[in-house]
């Protein structure tokens, strides 16, 4: 596609830019900016500093569903979903707001980003596509992603049901362990 | 605190209030009606309010915002969730998104 109109090519560069300092995979500024391939390489490296990765796309909707990321993801598609109802925003605008947002919550609480720009807009499609879904939880009433089409009569949420080995990362475990060692040093 | 004291506080929390939404409004529509709550129409109006007008709508004897937790559950979970119980912060931002908001009625 080729951009006839300045005006729209600056606003197409601004969008871009953004996605790339969000974290954007070269893929998804194809698919959501009209500037072609050249452009978008260039930008990035001026951006990042760095050539983009290669390679494909996490394409699956079964990481949605693991505890911390279905957290991660259903926080962002309420939001998502959220801004697109009462905010009249849509495209590629509701999902950096939405994302933008979803960074900040995640701040708040001290914790780290599971969920990438990237997933997030893989979300939306899955959303679109309706591979996924927001169901009800029976006990706090909040929405979660589920995958689409399957029974969901006593649906009970990772938060207010959380597995027992919920949050216990490696990662996790073994910065405990050094908080506790550096007293001693 | 006597009547007078009341309402001498409630007039500066009205300010504050419009203020502070007026400003959030103004810098970035869409997250401010996702952190106040309320309908894109209700922004718009809030946002095109004169100084004089704000000052005004201020000056009630009544508070102009209310609890948006009405709610058993969202106010157990705001009053008593500590560290312990994980992505809490999460877990509320999850249940407001699914609150209704306030809206202009007809």
């Amino acid at each position: 596609m080729r951009n006839k109109s300045v005006i729209t090519e600056a606003y197409q560069i601004q969008v871009a830019v953004k996605l790339i300092e969000l974290g954007a995979r070269l893929q998804l500024l194809q698919e959501e900016t009209s500037l072609s391939r050249e452009r978008l390489l260039k930008l990035y490296k001026e951006v990042r500093g760095v050539s983009p990765s290669k390679g494909m796309l996490p394409y699956s909707t079964d990481w949605f569903m693991s505890w911390s990321p279905n957290i991660h993801s259903s926080l962002f598609m309420d939001i998502h979903q959220f801004l697109v109802a009462h905010a009249e925003l849509s495209g590629v605008e509701a999902l950096v707001k939405a994302y933008c947002l979803y960074l900040e919550q995640i701040n708040v609480s001290g914790d780290e980003a599971v969920l990438s720009i990237t997933r997030a807009w893989f979300l939306v499609r899955f959303f679109d596509a309706k591979m996924l879904q927001l169901t009800g939880c029976t006990e706090c009433t909040g929405h979660f992603v589920v995958h689409a089409d399957e029974l969901y009569a006593n649906y009970i949420c990772g938060i207010c049901r959380p597995p027992s080995r919920a949050g216990k990362t490696n990662k996790n475990g073994r910065r405990s362990v050094s908080l506790n060692t550096s007293p001693a040093i | 605190m006597n009547t007078n004291q009341m309402h001498e506080e409630i007039k500066e929390a009205n300010l504050s209030y419009m203020l502070l939404a007026r400003q959030m409004i103004q810098e970035d529509q869409a997250a401010a009606i996702f952190r106040l709550g309320i309908s894109k129409e209700m922004a718009d109006l809030i946002a095109g309010l004169s100084p004089a007008q704000l000052l005004k709508m201020a000056a009630s004897n009544m508070l102009l915002c209310r609890f948006r937790f009405d709610e058993k559950l969202l106010l157990n979970m705001i009053t008593d969730y500590n560290k312990d119980r994980m992505m809490s912060q999460a877990h509320t931002t999850i249940l407001m998104t699914g609150r209704p908001m306030e809206v202009l009625a007809a």
